[in-house]
């Protein structure tokens, strides 16, 4: 219809129905506007994601470790074990650097508090313990220690939970410690990280 | 086409009042989508890296640190004011952060920020610097002297660090009250400012009493 009122019409009024172009300012405006829309609502939806525990990449989980207190060596299946039977002492986890390796009956007391051990294998260079050092100092409930025969450079583990890295300064030391620090998979919430064992 | 859209359509050129009113219905749908989507994700929750969150997660390791240098006055003092003060502290304490603890976890925010303390502090007058401490906290020097000292002159110390531990952590707690509306959060920040200013005062005159042990702190 509109076709043929403009054969009739050959030079109709210019208006916003009739004129042939495309209205390329309403579509740039608009897409302008619609860009601003998904990025900020994109932006405000990833500001208030949860944590994500399940999108960690090469995460090793286990279920069912025992918790009884013994005072005698335990043999555990990993290399830094990752929760079981432990000594009723735990490792003060208030952010603590050792640079000597823990005894892990003590250290298993603290993933069972909520803490994340951090663990090196002698050698890692400087800066990435460096990195390792400043990340610890300023996270409560984390500990960072060598152990000399893990087959990682870099190993993170809570409570049923570990990550072994090759580098320090991946993203994942950041994700896994927000996820799992006091996390859901701590057995006793609330447990301390100071009062005890204070030296390797 | 109908009659009424006929009707409706411009006859003349375009007004540029059209436009505005557009943009301005655009604006409107972009702001209610920016505050709807959040609460859709999240429920009604604070975001994870927000100030309540942020307040739950450093005032925890603030009280953490002040039930331990409590637990260390008491192993060291027979003085029962000093212990009475000492227990209280602990209790209090351990038990907000049991309260804190729970709001993260119903928030399903993280216990643990490893880009560094107070950053819902910072960029308002500066109080909080990026990744650096919180107001009030002991050394680990401090704490290590702390606990190998006895009697007297542990009391004394453990006066004089709990004073600046109170005072950080009363400037914390009023930083939350200015952003936060958050009823269970206002509430317990009021009662951190006026439980922990009282015992700063009480602290004092303590301290005054034991003066002459150990001069000018």
């Amino acid at each position: 219809m509109s076709k043929k009122t403009a054969q009739r019409r050959p030079k109709p009024k210019r208006n916003e129905l009739t004129r042939k172009t495309p209205p390329w300012g309403g579509i740039i405006f608009f897409t302008c506007i619609g860009l601003i829309a998904v990025a900020a609502i994109g932006y405000a939806a990833w500001q208030a994601r949860p944590v994500d525990t399940a999108g960690i990449d090469g995460l090793v989980e286990t279920e069912n470790l025992s918790r009884n207190h013994t005072p005698a060596a335990v043999s555990y299946p990993t290399n830094p074990p990752m929760g079981g039977d432990h000594d009723s002492q735990w490792q003060n986890c208030d952010g603590r650097v050792y640079d000597q390796a823990l005894r892990n009956e003590n250290a298993v007391h603290s993933l069972e508090h909520g803490a994340v051990w951090i663990t090196y294998r002698p050698g890692l260079p400087a800066g990435q313990l460096d990195q390792l050092r400043d990340t610890v100092e300023k996270t409560d409930y984390t500990m960072l220690s060598p152990v000399p025969n893990q087959d990682s450079p870099v190993t993170l583990t809570a409570w049923g939970k570990q990550l072994k890295l090759q580098d320090a300064g991946d993203q994942r030391v950041s994700d896994f410690l927000r996820a799992f620090v006091k996390g859901p998979q701590t057995p006793e919430p609330g447990a301390a990280c100071t009062g005890g064992k204070a030296t390797p | 086409m109908t009659e009424a859209e006929s009707a409706s359509a411009p006859t003349g050129p375009a007004r540029p009042g059209r436009w505005a009113v557009a943009a301005l219905l655009a604006l409107v749908l972009v702001a209610a989508g920016a505050f709807t989507v959040p609460r859709l994700f999240n429920g009604d929750r604070p975001a994870p890296d927000g100030p309540e969150a942020g307040f739950a997660r450093d005032m925890s390791a603030h009280h953490a640190q002040a039930v331990r240098m409590a637990f260390a006055v008491r192993d060291r003092s027979d003085d029962e004011k000093i212990r009475t003060l000492a227990y209280d502290i602990i209790t209090t304490q351990q038990s907000q952060i049991g309260m804190m603890s729970a709001w993260l976890d119903g928030w399903r925010a993280p216990h643990a920020d490893p880009a560094g303390p107070m950053r819902w502090m910072g960029g308002h007058g500066g109080h909080g610097a990026p990744g650096g401490t919180m107001p009030g906290m002991a050394t680990r020097e401090q704490l290590d002297e702390l606990e190998h000292a006895q009697g007297r002159a542990a009391e004394t110390l453990f006066l004089d660090l709990m004073i600046t531990h109170h005072r950080g952590g009363v400037s914390m707690a009023r930083a939350v009250l200015s952003r936060t509306g958050r009823p269970e959060v206002l509430r317990l920040a009021r009662s951190m400012v006026e439980g922990q200013q009282s015992e700063i005062d009480l602290m004092t005159r303590m301290r005054a009493e034991r003066n002459a042990d150990r001069p000018g702190g």
